[in-house]
C-alpha cells in the first residue's frame, strides 16, 4: 500500500501548481462574474427596453444551458468567428460568463431588497442618483448578497474542475494525467477530493472572516445550530 | 448548416436527449431519497447519525461532482469490478445532489415553528406522527420551489457525465463536433434544446421561489 503513496509524493509539485492555477483562474473568473453581474443587474432594472431585454436574454441563456456547453462554446466556437483563446482564458471568460449571469440575480434581488422609502428620502435630501447608489443602496445590497456571493464563490472553484474538459492542468486535468501515468485511480483522486476540501474551506473560512471585518454591525455567517425539535420532544416526554 | 446535416444531428441528438432525461430521472429519484434521508437524520436522527449526515452533506457541497463521478466510475473498475456508465451517472449525481437536496428540506423542516413540536407532544403524538402528519406536510409547500431550483441543475449537470464516457445530449453533440466541424451550429442546437426542456422549469421555479436570496 504505502510504495503507491510514495509514488504520488513524487507528484506533489504538480499538485500544489495545479491548485495554483485552480485559484488564478478562480479569482479571474470571479472578478469577471461580479463585473458582468453588477452590468447586468443594472441593465435589468434600467428603464431602457433594450437594455433590459439584452440582460434578460444573457442570464436566461446562461440558466438554463450547462455550463460544460458554455466552455465548449467559448473554446471552440469562438475561433470559428475569428476569437481564438487559449484554455485557460476560455475557461475564464467562460466561467465568469456563467457565474456572472446568476449573481445578477443576486444583485438585482439585493438592490431591491433596500426599501424606496429611502430612495425617495435620499433624493429629497438633495442626495445625486449616483450618490444614492454608491452611499445608500449599496451598503445595504452588499450585506444582504454577501452570503449568497460566497455560495457562487465556492461554486466557482469547484466549476473550474470543468475546464480540464479543454486540457487545462488544475486540479482535476492533472489528476487525470497522473491518473493515466501511474493508474493510482483511487489515491489520486482521494488526494484531489482533499485538496479540493481544503481549498474550498479555507474560501469559505476566509470569506467568514472578512463578512465579520468590513460589515458594521460583523456579519456572522455560518451554518444554523443543530435544530432541537427531536431534543425538545425528549425533554418533554421526560 | 444544409437541411441534411441538420435532420441527421437533430435525431443523433434527440436520441441523446433521451438518455439525458432517463438519466435525470434516476438521479432525481435517488438524490430525492438521499436527501430526506440526510435531511431527517440531520435534523431527528440520534448523536452519530446526525454527524454522518452532516459530514455527507459538507463533503458533496465542498468537492466538485466530476470528482464524485471519476471516483465512483475509475474506482470501481480499479478493484476489478465494472460499473456500467449509465450506472455510475446515475449514482454519482445521485449522492452529490442529495447533499444539496438534503439542506433544501432541512431548511424547509426547520421552518416549521418549534411550538408545533410541543403541541403535538401534548395531544400526544410520537414523533413519527409529528414528523409525517404535522411537519412534513407543511414543509411540502416551502420546499418545492428550491426542490424544483436544484432538478433543474441537476439536469444541467448530466452533460457532465459525457466527461467519463457516456453518449448523452452533450456527447452526441462532441461526437457530431469532431466528425464534421462547425461548433458553432452543432453546439448551438444541443444549447437549444437544453433550453427547450430548462427554460419552463426555471420559469416556474422563478415565480415560485420567493426566497430567491439564499
Amino acid at each position: 500500500m504505502s510504495y503507491q503513496w510514495l509514488t504520488l509524493w513524487g507528484y506533489v509539485p504538480e499538485f500544489i501548481h495545479a491548485a495554483w492555477l485552480t485559484l488564478e483562474v478562480t479569482a479571474l473568473a470571479f472578478a469577471l462574474s461580479v463585473f458582468l453581474g453588477l452590468l447586468a443587474a443594472l441593465a435589468t432594472i434600467s428603464p431602457v427596453a433594450a437594455l433590459r431585454f439584452i440582460a434578460r436574454g444573457y442570464v436566461e441563456i446562461i440558466r438554463n444551458t450547462p455550463v460544460l456547453l458554455q466552455i465548449f462554446i467559448v473554446f471552440f466556437g469562438l475561433p470559428s468567428a475569428g476569437i481564438s483563446l487559449d484554455a485557460y482564458w476560455a475557461g475564464v471568460i467562460a466561467l465568469g460568463l456563467n457565474v456572472g449571469a446568476y449573481l445578477s440575480e443576486v444583485f438585482r434581488a439585493g438592490i431591491q431588497s433596500v426599501p424606496r422609502g429611502q430612495l425617495e428620502a435620499a433624493a429629497i435630501l438633495g442626495l445625486e442618483p449616483s450618490q444614492i447608489f454608491a452611499e445608500v443602496v449599496l451598503p445595504q445590497a452588499a450585506r444582504a448578497v454577501y452570503p449568497a456571493i460566497v455560495n457562487y464563490l465556492i461554486q466557482l472553484l469547484l466549476g473550474t474542475s470543468l475546464l480540464s474538459a479543454i486540457a487545462l492542468p488544475e486540479l482535476t486535468g492533472t489528476a487525470t494525467v497522473i491518473n493515466a501515468r501511474t493508474l493510482l485511480y483511487i489515491q489520486t483522486f482521494a488526494v484531489t477530493l482533499i485538496a479540493y476540501l481544503v481549498l474550498s474551506n479555507a474560501l469559505s473560512w476566509l470569506a467568514g472572516r472578512l463578512g465579520a471585518r468590513i460589515f458594521h454591525p460583523p456579519l456572522i455567517m455560518g451554518a444554523p445550530k443543530r435544530f432541537a425539535g427531536w431534543r425538545l420532544h425528549r425533554a418533554n416526554r421526560a | 448548416m444544409s437541411i441534411d446535416l441538420l435532420r441527421t444531428s437533430l435525431s443523433i441528438l434527440l436520441q441523446g436527449l433521451v438518455t439525458t432525461l432517463l438519466l435525470s430521472v434516476a438521479a432525481i429519484v435517488g438524490g430525492t431519497l438521499i436527501g430526506l434521508l440526510a435531511a431527517v437524520l440531520r435534523s431527528f436522527g440520534p448523536w452519530g447519525t446526525a454527524h454522518v449526515a452532516k459530514l455527507y452533506t459538507e463533503l458533496f457541497r465542498g468537492t466538485p461532482v466530476l470528482i464524485t463521478l471519476m471516483f465512483i466510475y475509475f474506482g470501481v473498475s480499479y478493484f476489478g469490478y465494472a460499473i456500467d456508465v449509465f450506472a455510475a451517472g446515475a449514482i454519482g449525481l445521485s449522492v452529490y445532489q442529495g447533499a444539496y437536496i438534503a439542506e433544501v428540506f432541512r431548511s424547509g423542516i426547520e421552518s416549521v415553528p418549534r411550538g408545533q413540536w410541543e403541541v403535538s407532544q401534548i395531544l400526544g403524538l410520537t414523533k413519527a406522527q409529528t414528523f409525517s402528519f404535522v411537519v412534513l406536510p407543511q414543509t411540502g409547500k416551502i420546499v418545492l420551489p428550491p426542490l424544483i431550483g436544484q432538478y433543474l441543475s441537476l439536469i444541467k449537470d448530466t452533460s457532465i457525465v459525457s466527461m467519463i464516457g457516456m453518449s448523452e445530449l452533450m456527447h452526441g453533440g462532441q461526437a457530431i463536433v469532431d466528425r464534421i466541424g462547425k461548433p458553432v451550429e452543432i453546439y448551438g442546437l444541443v444549447a437549444l434544446i437544453y433550453f427547450v426542456v430548462c427554460f419552463p422549469l426555471s420559469q416556474w421555479v422563478r415565480h415560485h421561489d420567493r426566497r430567491r436570496l439564499v
